[in-house]
Order: C-alpha cells, then structure tokens, then sequence
C-alpha cells in the first residue's frame, strides 16, 4: 500500500515522458548555455558593430528555441525583444503558410491554375499555384535589388512603377520558359500568390486573413503586414515580427504545422513545403527551394548548402540577413535578425557555430 | 564621293555617329524603366525610413542612417504628427505614410 501510493504521488510529480512544451503568453525558457562554444557562436554573431561604414556581420537578433523553450536570446544595435523587425523575404515563407491555412480549409488545389483566382493572368493559362511556391512561373522577372537597379523588377514593384499593384505589375510580365519547368526566384511569384488568396479566402476575410489564420492561433501579438494601395499584401518582403513571434511559426513548422492540440497547417502542406522543387539545379541559388522555404538538401548527389547542418535543417530567408531555421531532427528553431549590407554573413557558419553551442554531443 | 569614301575619310565621325544611334537605340527600348529610374532613391528613403521610424519604432538618428544609399537625397521632412514622410532626390519627391498598426507604412500614389 505505501509503495503504490509513493508511486502514484511520484507519478504525478514528474512531468509525462511526452509532455512538449509549447509557450503561451511568453515562451517559457530552457537550461542556459554557457562556455567557449557560445562565446564563439557571440564572436561571430555580433563583433563590434560600426553604423556609420555598415561593414561586416551586423546581427540585430539572435534566439534559439530548444524542445519549445527558449535557451538564448540576444540583441544588438536598436533592436529588442519587442521589436517587429522587416523580415524582408521571409515573408515569402510566412505567406506560404498562410496560405496551407487556407489549404487546410479546402480552398485549393496544388495543381489549380492560378487564373481562376486571379484573372489578370490571362495570358498564362497554365500557371499552377505550385509553380508559383516553386518559383517556377516562368515570368520574365528580374530580382536583383541594388546592383542593377535600371532592370530590377524588385525594385521598381516596391518603389516605382510597381508599387501601386504589386500584382498586376508582375502580371503585366512576358514569359521567358514554360510555368514549371525552370526555377527563377521571383517576389513576384509571391506577390501573385498574394493576390490570388484575395479570391481564395474572399475579399471579406483577406485584410485580416493572416492574423485570424496563422498570428493569433499562434500568439502572435505584434505582426505587421503592410499592402500595397489596393489591399493586396507585400508578401515578398514588408511582414515584420518580433523574434520570439517568428518563432512561433518556426516551432509548428518543426511540429509538421501542428500548435499544441491543433493542426493549424496541414501535414501534407509542410511535406510540400520541404520537398525540392524537381526541376531545380544544383547551385543555382544559396539554398534548395521547397514550397516557397529553403531546403538543406542534395540536389543530384552535390553537397548540401550548409554542409555543417543536418539534412533536415530548412529556413526562411530574407534579404541583408534574416533568417530562421529550423533543424526538427534537434527540435531546433534559430532566428537570427541582421542588417548586413556587405555579404560577408554565411548560413553556414552561423549554422555550424550554433549547432556546437546548442546540440553538443556528450562526450563517451 | 561615295559612302566608302565617307568612312574611309571620317573614320572618327562615323564610330561616332554608329554609337549615338545605338545610344539612342537603348534609351528607347529602355524608356519605361530610364523614366522610373529617379524615383527609386526619394521613394525607397521615403518607404524604409517610415518604417524605420513607424513600424520598428526606432530612433530617427539611427533611421537616417538605416537608409542611407550612395545615391545622394536633398529635402527630408518627417511630419511626425501625421507619419508622413517625404524625401526628394534626382529631381523627384515621393512620400510614405504610416497607416495602422497591422498595416505599417506606405507610398504615397
């Protein structure tokens, strides 16, 4: 009798075998990690920072989720916990998944042509949606931001001829390959998804779309996502998060699109999203294109992007440095903010440096 | 005197003209985008700097700085009572203005 009844009492003292932490108003935090390993990972992240010559790493954000508790966090120049910082690109990846909100809801199809959403796109018949979450539409789009600015399609959608009606400006776009045969990264792409959701969701639902579908299931307080004048959202490039916010999308993303009780994202839609583009090629950008998130993985027995990271590690980026990965094999979710202007900040080694700081192996 | 002549006499007048019309030739097919071209600085300071200010909530010094491009800028207002920001550079002005809490910030038509 008293030893069943020590049992019971230490059965339920200790926490279940399974018991996943998932944070609430706040994320509960984890063990600290100290030693030379996360002075490392610091010196890299953040050396002294100049903001006048703008050089070198410029880490605004750097946090680590670990089993759903948060073990690091640290922030530099302006930016602080309750900072909603432009996430630039990753709003491509924010916007693909409320997109499998809407998917999860039965509104389309993977292989649906994109005109029944949005009739401008006429001229391109055949354009699926998953060409579009593989950039792959075969639009003749030129992405590059500040080194060719006479030609970039980028530039002029945000800030001049195209600003007005980020869709139809891309719309507007000759065809260079047929949709889903070529990859070419494209925020037009997004943009176009972006305007197709309208149809998907309805008119009604879409201005508050991607906080009733994805911020507030998740306790997102503080999300910005700015539009364009016509009301369709900058998904290529203006959502801005705090860093323990994205990584609450980074958590269920590691959870197969699962917060605590609820599919909030179909299984199937987070397969997708982490499942190569079949048509890309080995090399062609810094990372494997999924379903609008980038893959670690091998294309054609060529080495992986982040060598140092495991296979499974996939992520969101965005441009001068924002990032968040998500490595599910380590039940890990790194958001790292920055403002670098020079390109000298590498995935890899962040990757690599973080990996030993976080994960390290007890030694035999 | 025949055209052969022409360029065999003037050499350097006929490069230059060749090079002229084909000047001439890639202003036109680039006209759309030539005539863009010098709105991108003012509206690109005007954008990112509201946002800057409006939406990330960080200090106007270091905003200034934030959007800084070789590209040189003239007049800067921020009418901080509206959030309206405006910026001229390479003889255009263009404005963006904060418009809500889930909105952010936007250019101005």
């Amino acid at each position: 009798m008293f030893k069943g009844l020590s049992l019971l009492i230490l059965l339920l003292l200790s926490p279940p075998a399974h018991a996943e932490n998932w944070p609430g108003a706040q994320w509960s935090t984890g063990p600290a990690v100290t030693g030379p390993a996360l002075q490392a990972l610091e010196a890299y992240a953040f050396p002294p920072r100049d903001d006048t010559t703008r050089q070198g790493i410029r880490t605004d954000a750097l946090l680590v989720i670990r089993d759903g508790q948060l073990i690091y966090e640290r922030y530099a120049g302006p930016t602080t916990a309750d900072t909603p910082h432009l996430t630039w690109s990753i709003s491509k990846s924010l916007m693909a998944t409320v997109l499998g909100v809407a998917y999860g809801e039965g509104r389309f199809n993977l292989q649906d042509p994109v005109v029944k959403f949005y009739p401008p796109l006429h001229r391109h018949p055949t354009l699926t949606m998953a060409d579009l979450l593989h950039w792959a539409s075969g639009l003749d789009w030129q992405e590059d931001y500040e080194y060719a600015p006479l030609k970039s399609s980028v530039v002029a959608m945000l800030y001049t001829r195209g600003h007005r009606d980020i869709a139809a400006f891309t719309a507007d776009h000759d065809d260079y390959a047929q949709p889903g045969q070529a990859f070419r990264y494209s925020s037009g792409d997004t943009n176009l998804l972006s305007a197709a959701l309208k149809t998907i969701v309805g008119p009604t639902r879409y201005p508050d779309y991607p906080w009733a579908a994805l911020f507030e299931p998740l306790g997102i307080g503080r999300a910005v996502w700015e539009t364009d004048a016509s009301g369709t959202f900058v998904a290529s490039s203006y959502a801005y998060l705090t860093a323990r916010d994205l990584a609450r999308v980074g958590l269920m993303m590691a959870r197969d699109g699962r917060w605590g009780d609820r599919q909030v994202v179909p299984k199937d839609w987070v397969a997708f999203n982490r499942e190569p583009f079949a048509r890309y090629q080995a090399s062609q950008d810094e990372a494997v294109p999924g379903g609008h998130w980038w893959l670690n993985r091998s294309i054609a027995g060529s080495a992986t992007p982040w060598p140092d990271a495991p296979d499974d590690t996939f992520a969101a980026l965005g441009h001068w440095g924002q990032a968040m990965y998500v490595i599910p094999g380590e039940n890990l979710v790194i958001v790292r903010y920055g403002d670098d202007r020079d390109g000298s900040y590498r995935h890899n080694e962040l990757l690599k440096l973080a990996l030993k700081a976080f994960v390290a192996k007890v030694q035999p | 005197m025949n055209r052969h002549g022409f360029i065999r006499r003037r050499p350097f007048y006929t490069v230059w003209w060749v090079l002229l019309i084909v000047l001439l030739g890639w202003v036109w097919q680039e006209r759309v985008a030539l005539w863009a071209f010098p709105d991108i600085i003012s509206a690109y300071t005007a954008k990112e700097y509201c946002a800057c200010r409006y939406v990330m909530a960080n200090d106007a010094e270091y905003c200034h700085g934030y959007v800084k491009q070789w590209l040189p800028t003239s007049g800067f207002t921020d009418d901080a009572a509206s959030k309206r920001v405006t910026v001229s550079g390479m003889g255009r002005s263009n404005s963006a203005e904060w418009v809500g809490e889930r909105q952010g910030c936007r250019l101005k038509p």
